[in-house]
């Protein structure tokens, strides 16, 4: 009940984030020969020796992690494409590029296990930093302007990590202008100089009857 | 739609207010610190706290002076650079305190000169917010309000934390035979 | 197998996500339209984080969660010796992953409970989305915590402030009650074109919703999107 107003603690960690995004599709090529896996989550496999099958990222790290498997880098993922996306979130300051949503946790899982199955690893972990720092400028940037109340925000084709990463202020400034911006607040007719009003029906008073005096 | 419990608001409604009482007060002497008798005069210029002052607006029994924090000398100086003044010493509920004087109606024109406060300081609060270094509060941390302490905190802890992630390298991953409580059953069945 | 929620040319939806556990009517589903449940579980638990109030609680979907993890723990406790060291722990994982759904929905719920108990139950619309269970959380927290509150502080006081809703006997309204903020911003998409919606009394404020893209909205005038399952919170 107390302590509302406190420092509150962000609304999803980046795991957690992190977690929703480990349930993309990407593609391996296994190692080892094994049979579907029914699983809750859905159908993988079968499993066949250099044969690629498309699970979620999750699985693949998983199998990866224990030498069963390389990753398909996908093909968002290189460096052509990523040099063409740097350049149009460059040449489009207002404007995000479509990428995946959760490209950041991908790139980072992927980059993390499997850093070996990309070739140019280095050079595809650059531009994703590059983008990233693009990117992130621009939400500065959007963060920027506000600066009464708004009623709406749009972000086309950010992403989750992105996202999350604004939440906290985004929210709390626009809570901030909204309180701040508001017809209550902007009254401009003077009341009578002598007396001020009994306070409107937001108030926090004990509302109470008040005795005849 | 109560904040009963919100330490802000009960820690900005303890802030005093200058009051001037409408009406004689018997018996109200202790309020009153240069009364006399045991009673507040009409006319008295008395100090309260947000709290019961607006109790005894609502009664009519006295009337809130704007306090000197938001008088005319101070907006200029606020308005002249708003990004460097220290508000906190001003009043740490700068904006709690004004909102809740725009509801008294206390001054009309005090919403808006919030606002315009606001909007000049939020540009700077938020490129410190997001750039802010990791140790330590930087030095221009007293001189904010409340309230932008808190935007201040939301978005360098969110800053923070994703810098955090992203230099955590790939994750410990639990043995899978450590996870295994089950005890075995001699009897595969696979239903 | 189309499994993920995302493909990789950038959309963020995946492959029809259903339309959540909410109606009982036998539809033929094909087996390729059955939603995923994982994929519903995560984004209700996202709508039940996100939102500041207690949202309905998707009993039918929590029923066959349970029942999926039941089911996949005693075929992995079966099969244990059969199967490698690797195939086991992929099992694991994925029973894991749901559970932790499951419990972090769960959770959440509860901790606006805490927080907003009274409120809760002084609001019928808001106690009829409680399942029986939480509804009996409920109260029993608040019992304890009148009970807390009466033996340190009100029942100390005089007869007329001791309520743990009123200030006072002669307020008149329950002016201690904690409730939800309804006015923060959320962020949210929808599936479809939702044309131009009105956000605020006057008609002044309006916002033209295109399909998968992200909206910052306050929470207040898009409480009923959300009911209706048109838009999702992220």
């Amino acid at each position: 009940m107390a302590g509302q107003g406190a420092s509150e603690p962000a609304l999803f960690t980046e795991l957690e984030v992190e977690f929703m995004a480990e349930d993309e599709s990407i593609n391996i090529v296994p190692n080892v020969r094994m049979d579907t896996l029914n699983m809750i989550c859905g159908d993988y496999g079968p499993f066949r020796p250099q044969i690629p099958v498309t699970v979620p990222l999750w699985l693949g790290i998983a199998m990866k992690k224990r030498s069963k498997c390389r990753i398909q880098p996908p093909d968002w993922m290189s460096v052509e494409r990523l040099s063409e996306v740097l350049e149009m979130e460059r040449e489009a300051p207002r404007e995000f590029q479509p990428l995946p949503f959760h490209y950041v946790e991908i790139a980072k899982l992927l980059l993390d296990n499997a850093r070996e199955d990309f070739e140019n690893n280095y050079m595809v972990q650059s531009l994703l930093e590059d983008i990233k720092d693009v990117r992130w400028d621009k939400v500065e940037k959007g963060l920027k302007n506000l600066s009464g109340r708004t009623h709406a925000v749009k972000l086309k084709n950010i992403s989750a990590m992105e996202v999350n990463r604004m939440r906290t202020f985004t929210v709390r400034a626009l809570q901030s202008f909204f309180k701040h911006d508001n017809d209550d607040m902007m009254k401009q007719t003077p009341t009578d100089s002598d007396s001020q009003s009994t306070p409107s029906s937001s108030d926090r008073l004990p509302r109470r009857t008040l005795r005849p005096r | 739609m109560a904040n009963y419990y919100d330490i802000h608001d009960i820690l900005m409604q303890d802030e005093n207010v200058s009051t001037v009482f409408l009406h004689k007060a018997n018996g109200a002497g202790f309020l009153d610190p240069s009364s006399e008798d045991n009673n507040v005069a009409r006319g008295s210029v008395v100090d309260l706290p947000l709290w019961l002052a607006q109790d005894l607006v609502q009664r009519q029994i006295v009337h809130v002076k704007l306090p000197s924090c938001f008088n005319a000398r101070v907006r200029k100086e606020v308005q002249a650079d708003p990004a460097c003044i220290d508000l906190r010493s001003k009043c740490p509920f700068y904006y709690e305190m004004g909102c809740k004087l725009v509801e008294l109606n206390v001054d009309p024109t005090l919403g808006p000169y919030l606002l315009d406060t606001l909007r000049g300081r939020y540009k700077d609060l938020l490129c410190k917010a997001l750039t802010a270094t990791l140790t330590g509060n930087p030095k221009f941390v007293p001189l904010l309000t409340e309230e932008e302490t808190r935007l201040f905190e939301a978005g360098r802890d969110s800053m923070k934390a994703f810098k955090k992630w992203r230099l955590q390298g790939p994750r410990l991953e639990r043995a899978a035979i450590l996870g295994r409580k089950r005890t075995r059953d001699p009897t595969p069945i696979w239903s | 197998m189309d499994s993920g929620n995302g493909s990789e040319d950038g959309t963020p939806w995946g492959r029809g996500d259903g339309q959540g556990d909410d109606d009982d009517n036998n539809r033929d589903w094909g087996l390729k339209d059955i939603p995923n449940d994982v994929e519903v579980l995560k984004r209700v638990w996202r709508n039940e984080k996100s939102a500041p109030e207690i949202l309905a609680y998707e009993s039918l979907l929590v029923e066959r969660v349970q029942e999926q993890i039941a089911n996949m723990e005693e075929n992995i406790l079966a099969a244990a010796e059969s199967l490698d060291d690797m195939m086991l722990s992929i099992f694991e994982m994925d029973v894991n992953r749901l559970m932790f759904l499951l419990r972090a929905y769960l959770r959440v719920r509860l901790s606006k409970i805490d927080k907003f108990a009274l409120h809760v139950m002084r609001t019928a619309d808001l106690w009829d989305r409680l399942s029986p269970q939480e509804q009996e959380y409920a109260s029993k927290f608040v019992d304890v915590l009148s009970k807390h509150m009466h033996d340190s502080v009100l029942g100390k006081l005089e007869k007329e402030y001791e309520s743990m809703m009123k200030q006072a006997a002669s307020s008149e309204e329950n002016d201690m009650i904690v409730e939800p903020n309804l006015d923060t911003y959320v962020f949210c998409r929808s599936k479809t074109a939702l044309g131009t919606f009105q956000l605020d009394d006057k008609g002044d404020e309006t916002v033209d919703m295109m399909p998968n893209d992200l909206y910052i909205l306050r929470y207040r005038p898009v409480r009923n999107l959300i009911e209706t399952d048109r838009i999702e919170l992220v």
